[in-house]
Parts: C-alpha cells; sequence; structure tokens
C-alpha cells in the first residue's frame, strides 16, 4: 500500500522534472538563461515572505477546485464545468454579503456561503440529472452550461448589480473582511493572503476522509470503477452520480471567499481566470487524492506566482506551458508506473 | 509418433509460489487431451506457457518435435497453437466477418477484401458445421454462439493446436453437446485440441487422455478408458474429502411466501422477454431454476432486485431485504480495486466510517470462515483467482443476512473444492430460513441443491417440480435429466 503511494509520488516528481527540462529546453530557444529565470523564480517565491504569502493566496482557490473536481473524478466525472459554477456560486454569495445591511456578520457568512453553494450546486444538478436521466455525456452538458451561467452573471450583473462603470458588485462591509495572515507573520504584509487557505486545507482533509475513509466514499469511487457490479452491490448509481456532482459543483463557490471576503470585498466578473479549468490539471497531477491536490495546487500557484515575479524576463505564457507540459507528462508517466505496479502486484 | 507438444521439465515460479514445479508430460498428435486441476493448480500459466504469454524459468517446450521459445503470443499463433478463451474479446458493434479478419483482413487494392473473407469464412462454417450467419452483429448472439466466433476467428488462421480454456462453463447442457460435436469435427480433420475443463462428466465423455495437475505439479495421467469420477476427484483435490454432499432436501412446502411472480411478463427493445412467469419463493426453501442461458434468467434476477419491474402479470415482493450473487463476477459482482473489506462496505447501506482497522477485522473474519486464499486482506479482489473472488462475493452477500439470497450460476468457472464449500454454505442459508433463489446451467448442482425445480423456456416457466415429486423423481437421475434436458430447449411443450 505505502509503496504504492511511494511510486505514484515519485512518478508525479519525475514528471514534474520532465517539464522543467523541457521549459529550460525552452528558454534555451528563447535565448534566455533557465538558470537565471528559475533562480529568480525560486528567490521571489522563498526568498521573500511577500512572495511566499502571494504564492499561498494563489495557492488556496486551487486546493478547494481541485478537491471538487477529485469528487467528480473519483466517480469517473468529467466536471469541466467549474468555471461557470465558480462564477454562479461567487457573484450570489457576494450579492448574499451586501444584500443585508444591518445583519451581523455571523449571520451574514453562513448566509452567504449556502446560497453561493446553492447556485453553485445547481448548476452541478442539471448535468448530473440530464445524464442519469437521458445519458448525456456530462462533459457537453457542463462546458455548455459554463457558457450559460457566464452569460447569466455577466446579464444580471451589468444590467443589475454592478457598481456604476465596473464590472463588480458593490463592496461588503470593512468588518466582514476575513483575517489576514499578515496580521501574525508581519513579513507577509502587503498580500491578501487569509484564513481562506486553512478552510480550504480543512476542506481537503474533510474530502480525503470522505472519499477513502468512508462508506460515501467507497460507493463514489465503486460507481467510477464499475457502475454495473455497483447496482448489483445495490449502491443507487444514479443517486450518487447527481450526489458527487452537487457537492464538487457546490463546493466550486467557495473560492469565491478567497477573492470576497479574503481580498477585494467584490465580486468581479473575470475574477476566476480559468481556476475552474486549473483545478482539472491540479487534480489529474495529484491522481485526485485531496491530500496531493494541496501539494499540486502548490505547484500551480507557484507557477503562477513564479510567473508573474519575471514577467519582464520572459513572457508569462511560458509557464502556461509548462502547466500545460506537466499535465500532458504526468499523464505519460502515470501510465508507465501503473503498468510497472500491475506487472509487480501480478507477480506477487 | 511424434506428440504434438511435450512439457519437459517446466518450472515456472512468482515470487515463492512455484506455478509449475518440473511439469513433464507429452500430448498425441490428433488428440482431445484433457487438462483437470484446482483453480491455482498451475493449469493457466502452463497454458500460458504454450501459448507464449509467459516464459518458463526452467525446462523445455517441443512442437511437433521441434523446440520452441515462444515469446508472444504471435509466435505461438504462426506455430499453429491457438487459443480461446473464457473470457471473450469481441467486439460488439462488429459483425461476426469483420470481428473474424480483424487484424488478418485480405486486401485488394486499398480496401478489405470481403468476398474473399466472406468465402473463406462461409466454408469454415459449414465445415465445422458452426451454424453462424457471418453478417449478424456480435452483440445479437447468445454467449454460446459468440463462442463459436472465438472460434471461428481462431479455425480461420488454420492452426494445428487448438487450447479451449473452460470452454463449457457457459454453456447449458444441449449447447455442451454441440460443442463436444464440433470438437470431434475438429479432432477429424487433424487438429489436437487441448481442453481445460473443471467438469469431471465432460472429461470422461470426450476425452482421450487426462492430465491432473496440484500444486503445479503434474500427480496423475492415464487414459480416459482407465479413469472414472471418484478417482479424478481424488487426484485434483488430492485427499479423500471428496464426496458429494449428503442428501437433506426438503420433503414439504417453506412456509412464508417471500416472492410470488404470476404471468408475470417483460420486453425489451421491442423483444418479449418474459411472458407467463409463475414463480413462488419460500422461505427455508431453494428454488432452483434450469434453462439454457438467455431464456429469461437474469430478467427474473433483475425484477427481484427491483432494478426491472414487470409489465404485465404481478410481482409481489414480500422481502425485506435480499442479496444477490451475480452471474458475472467481474463484471456485477465486485470492484475489483476493493479489497475484500472495501468490497464489504460498499456494499453496506447505511453510512459508515471505514478505517483501517475495521476493514481488517470485517475481512479477516470472511478471510477465516469462509477460507479464502489471498496474500493478505488488502490485496485488490481483481487479482485473486477466480474460485476465491466468487468464494468472497459468497460471502459478503450470505454476510448480509438478507431475507432472499439468490445465487446465480454461484460455481461457474470455480474449482471443485470451492464448488463444494459453496454448496454447503447454500444449503446452510436455507436451513437458516432463508429463502434462496439458485439459477444455474449446470444440472448436477441444479439437482444437488434444489429443493423445488421450475425449468425455464422462452421467458416461461414451463415446469415445475415441487419438493416431494422432485426428490422421487432425482431417485433415477439419467431418465430425469433426459427429461428436464428436453423441457430446456422447448421439447414437449403444446
Amino acid at each position: 500500500m505505502n509503496k504504492k503511494i511511494i511510486f505514484q509520488t515519485g512518478s508525479a516528481l519525475i514528471s514534474i522534472l520532465l517539464t522543467a527540462l523541457i521549459t529550460f529546453g525552452f528558454l534555451f530557444i528563447l535565448g534566455r538563461d533557465p538558470v537565471v529565470i528559475f533562480g529568480r523564480i525560486f528567490s521571489e517565491v522563498f526568498g521573500t515572505g511577500y512572495g511566499f504569502a502571494q504564492t499561498l493566496f494563489k495557492t488556496t482557490p486551487l486546493i478547494i477546485s481541485g478537491c471538487a473536481i477529485a469528487i467528480c473524478f473519483h466517480a469517473k466525472l468529467f466536471n469541466i464545468g467549474g468555471e461557470g459554477q465558480i462564477n454562479a456560486g461567487a457573484f450570489v454569495m457576494a450579492l448574499t454579503a451586501t444584500s443585508f445591511p444591518g445583519l451581523p456578520f455571523l449571520i451574514i457568512l453562513p448566509l452567504s456561503i449556502l446560497t453561493g453553494f446553492i447556485v453553485s450546486a445547481v448548476f452541478g444538478f442539471i448535468p448530473a440529472v440530464i445524464k442519469v436521466k437521458k445519458g448525456v455525456s456530462e462533459v457537453i452538458t457542463t462546458i455548455m452550461l459554463n457558457f450559460i451561467s457566464l452569460a447569466m452573471v455577466n446579464y444580471f450583473l451589468i444590467s443589475h448589480f454592478a457598481v456604476e462603470s465596473t464590472i463588480r458588485t458593490t463592496k461588503i462591509p470593512e468588518n466582514f473582511f476575513f483575517t489576514k495572515l499578515s496580521d501574525f507573520i508581519p513579513s507577509f504584509h502587503g498580500s491578501p493572503l487569509n484564513i481562506t487557505l486553512f478552510i480550504a486545507l480543512l476542506l481537503a482533509l474533510i474530502i480525503y476522509f470522505t472519499i477513502y475513509k468512508t462508506s460515501i466514499g467507497y460507493k463514489l469511487r465503486a460507481i467510477g470503477f464499475n457502475p454495473v457490479a455497483s447496482v448489483y452491490m445495490s449502491v443507487n448509481v444514479n443517486k450518487y452520480t447527481i450526489v458527487a456532482f452537487v457537492l464538487a459543483a457546490g463546493m466550486m463557490s467557495f473560492v469565491g471567499l478567497n477573492y470576497i471576503f479574503g481580498y477585494k470585498g467584490f465580486y468581479e466578473y473575470g475574477f476566476s481566470a480559468n481556476i475552474g479549468f486549473t483545478a482539472i490539471a491540479v487534480s489529474l497531477l495529484a491522481r485526485n487524492n485531496p491530500i496531493g491536490i494541496i501539494f499540486s495546487a502548490f505547484l500551480f500557484g507557484f507557477l503562477d506566482y513564479g510567473g508573474l515575479a519575471v514577467n519582464e524576463l520572459v513572457p508569462k505564457e511560458i509557464m502556461l506551458i509548462f502547466q500545460g507540459l506537466v499535465v500532458l507528462s504526468i499523464l505519460g508517466v502515470n501510465k508507465l508506473t501503473d503498468n510497472y505496479l500491475k506487472i509487480n502486484l501480478e507477480r506477487n | 509418433m511424434i506428440p504434438a507438444i511435450e512439457f519437459k521439465n517446466i518450472t515456472k515460479q512468482f515470487g515463492n509460489l512455484k506455478a509449475n514445479d518440473n511439469v513433464s508430460f507429452a500430448i498425441r498428435k490428433n488428440s482431445v487431451h484433457c487438462i483437470l486441476g484446482e483453480n491455482g493448480a498451475g493449469k493457466s500459466t502452463l497454458m500460458k506457457i504454450l501459448y507464449g504469454a509467459y516464459q518458463p524459468d526452467s525446462g523445455k517446450l517441443f512442437v511437433d518435435g521441434k523446440q520452441q521459445n515462444f515469446h508472444t503470443p504471435h509466435d505461438a499463433i504462426n506455430a499453429g497453437v491457438a487459443m480461446v478463451w473464457q473470457h471473450f474479446m469481441l467486439i460488439d458493434d462488429f459483425s461476426v466477418l469483420e470481428n473474424v479478419i480483424l487484424g488478418n483482413e485480405p486486401i485488394s487494392g486499398i480496401k478489405i477484401d470481403f468476398k474473399t473473407a466472406q468465402k473463406k469464412i462461409n466454408d469454415v462454417i459449414t465445415k465445422f458445421n458452426l451454424g453462424l450467419n457471418p453478417d449478424d452483429k456480435v452483440e445479437k448472439l447468445s454467449i454460446a454462439e459468440q463462442q463459436k466466433v472465438e472460434l471461428l476467428k481462431i479455425l480461420y488462421r488454420k492452426p494445428s493446436i487448438i487450447i479451449f480454456d473452460e470452454p463449457t462453463a457457459v454453456l447449458s447442457p444441449v449447447e455442451v453437446d454441440e460443442f463436444f460435436n464440433i470438437i470431434t469435427k475438429l479432432k477429424d480433420s487433424g487438429n489436437t485440441i487441448i481442453l481445460i475443463t473443471h467438469k469431471l462428466r465432460e472429461v470422461i465423455q470426450i476425452a482421450e487422455r487426462v492430465t491432473v495437475l496440484r500444486q503445479g505439479k503434474k500427480v496423475y495421467e492415464a487414459e480416459a478408458t482407465e479413469i472414472d469420477e471418484d478417482i479424478l476427484g481424488k487426484e485434483i483435490v488430492g485427499d479423500s474429502s471428496f464426496e458429494i454432499a449428503s442428501e437433506t432436501k426438503l420433503e414439504t412446502d417453506g412456509e412464508k411466501k417471500v416472492a410470488i411472480l404470476e404471468k408475470a411478463g417483460l420486453s425489451s427493445g421491442g423483444y418479449s422477454k418474459l411472458n407467463d412467469i409463475n414463480l413462488v419463493l419460500r422461505a427455508g426453501e431453494i428454488s432452483g431454476i434450469c434453462g439454457v442461458e438467455g431464456n429469461g434468467q437474469n430478467e427474473i434476477v433483475d425484477i427481484l432486485l427491483q432494478l426491472l419491474s414487470v409489465e404485465n402479470g404481478t410481482a409481489e415482493l414480500n422481502y425485506s431485504s435480499v442479496s444477490v450473487v451475480p452471474d458475472d463476477r467481474i463484471k456485477k459482482g465486485m470492484i475489483s480495486e476493493y479489497t475484500i473489506g472495501e468490497n464489504v462496505i460498499t456494499r453496506k447501506m447505511g453510512f459508515e466510517i471505514a478505517l483501517k482497522a475495521k476493514l481488517k477485522k470485517l475481512s479477516e473474519i470472511l478471510i477465516k470462515s469462509y477460507d479464502i486464499r489471498t496474500p493478505d486482506y488488502f490485496t485488490p479482489m481483481g487479482n485473486l483467482s477466480g474460485g476465491n473472488q466468487q468464494k468472497a462475493i459468497v460471502a459478503r452477500e450470505i454476510e448480509n443476512q438478507s431475507e432472499l439470497i439468490i445465487f446465480s450460476h454461484p460455481t461457474r468457472g470455480v474449482d471443485l473444492k470451492s464448488s463444494l464449500f459453496i454448496h454447503d454454505e447454500i444449503i446452510h442459508v436455507r436451513n437458516s430460513g432463508r429463502a434462496v433463489l439458485l439459477v444455474s446451467s449446470d444440472l448436477d448442482e441444479l439437482f444437488k441443491l434444489s429443493d423445488r425445480l421450475i425449468v425455464l423456456y422462452n421467458g416461461q416457466t414451463v415446469k415445475e417440480y415441487e419438493p416431494l415429486e422432485l426428490k422421487s423423481r432425482l431417485k433415477d437421475a439419467e431418465s430425469f435429466t433426459v427429461e428436464v434436458g428436453k423441457l430446456m430447449v422447448g421439447a414437449g411443450i403444446e
């Protein structure tokens, strides 16, 4: 068992190394010194408190969305609709937080989380029901729902809720903001890194526990491994398909916490910056293991912030290429380690 | 005469396990040779060596007198050795013809020469009397017909040695006879046939020579004329525990009726699957359903599991819980990636927290009381041998304590010892007052276990033998077999 985890972690590390090598090659061809550039990235991220905090700030939403995607992946469901789910939920979350002046924070916060969760969950419920009832692939429906969700949010925002001549909602009261970590660690000063990070870590632990240690998790994974056998083992496949999608989509709304309560205080169109898609890569890299997702989210946060830090030296796109390559190489290397493990297990 | 195949001191080791231990024997040319042994006795490993999927650690393999070192199945095929697998490898959406020529398409110009292929295939079908239509889609064929397609695929490549891995496990008695006719024809046209099987009666019927493996070693070899079922049974199991279970049959009806199907009917995709099914399941009674596969057995099971509902007639399901040992253990019975304990947890209805210690405890109880052979409790079920997988599924379902337990082909592809064990367990379940439905195509099994026997044909219950009648009819098992066999194929129905 442990051997397996070591091998799988190893294969993730090999993929990252492989990708780094290819990226080195790219930079070399572009006529840049890869050592200088990567050195700069490392010193920015690990050398300064601010850089490290910024990286963690970028990591936070990726942990949340990565775990959400992982729930679906375990049931062999492909949720490509993260982006739409995040925006719909976060938008409503921000609206809720500003719609009841006078109510205390301790009521507003859970209320906002709840409404955000419900709205995001609806965007997961729809493709799940269409899949269960009519057998339509969730890949298609979730992609389409991204357009619908983003267009709806855009419409309601511009025509009703946006602050004049902006594309954002009104700001929540100052006392609603989450505590920033720079309050405790002075070197983080200037970074919006906030307690959402701990919420994200807690979520990862909860999802890990649910997936690997509870009968619900076993059922979710069972319908992914073998839906027919699941039926005969009296697992309600339709029910768990919907449960997986609703949980995953609902969880996507929590991405909004980091931005709305932790950083800006409002919802702004486009804030999610494709987190819903990056989450797929984050989850894949970690083989959908929520603990692993914490680390792979950190890698993507690192690349994201690192890319910004060396912006004047190389185009930021290099880091996007890196992200894409990581996914490709992890898929390839995983296949190799899987084959190796399979042969080894068979021999034993 | 040079033998078709000669194994000389073949040894193959996996870790500490000697799968084949110094095995030597020869297979005569143009003969039918049976290889017997329990699951894990080393038959599959030996065949995989012959088929090029494994290489022996030591020892030599001679085919037609020539020493061979097959590195891939491709090498074996080129040397004229072919294998018909127990699990079919067919593409459902393709026609028979397309499946057969796949990977070996005759070409004219840049397109496939279907005409030549069709002619070649039709020749083979006529020669061996396979009764297939090359244009039929595979998904529409019965299991027996799909098996013939597998065979056709191989015959198309003109092998001289054909290995069958438990070919009759999926066939009904009538189909078995038909299959044996094909074997005879194959032999008559000069082929050497190797059969791997668990069914002793068939061995005596068809084999010319028999080899028994036990724990990787060759323990017995004889001409078919010198053997009987008792001898073989003892050689296979290796101790004297081999005996047919004692008579334990009921003479009266079980008490409580837990399920009543009356004139039940059901159709799917425009075809009538069930019509006029009359079936009563009673607590403390084993109801056996016999019939050729595909005559409505699976639909009845699915109705009882409430996966399907009847369209005509009535289905009164009075039980509070139901368990099932499904007909296809890999597809329907288990999550291969899960351990035994994890399979159990998944099966449980309510919310549970499954920590390692709990899973360990759950599995160890089952492993111990059901004698499941596994390296350790956290081995995925997919890595266990077929018989042990089946035992684990049986264990899981029995431990569920449901009011009704359905056993669908509970010992298919399971070795003798495990089969006997599973039979005993089924009788225990019955004795504990629960209702049992036994679906099988193995008449011996049905006769041994059933208190009540229902014959199914074309979605109808054509005959029901009440407990007392069944018991007296079984005194003359031979003529009873003939009668039931006829009913199963629809003979004698007004």
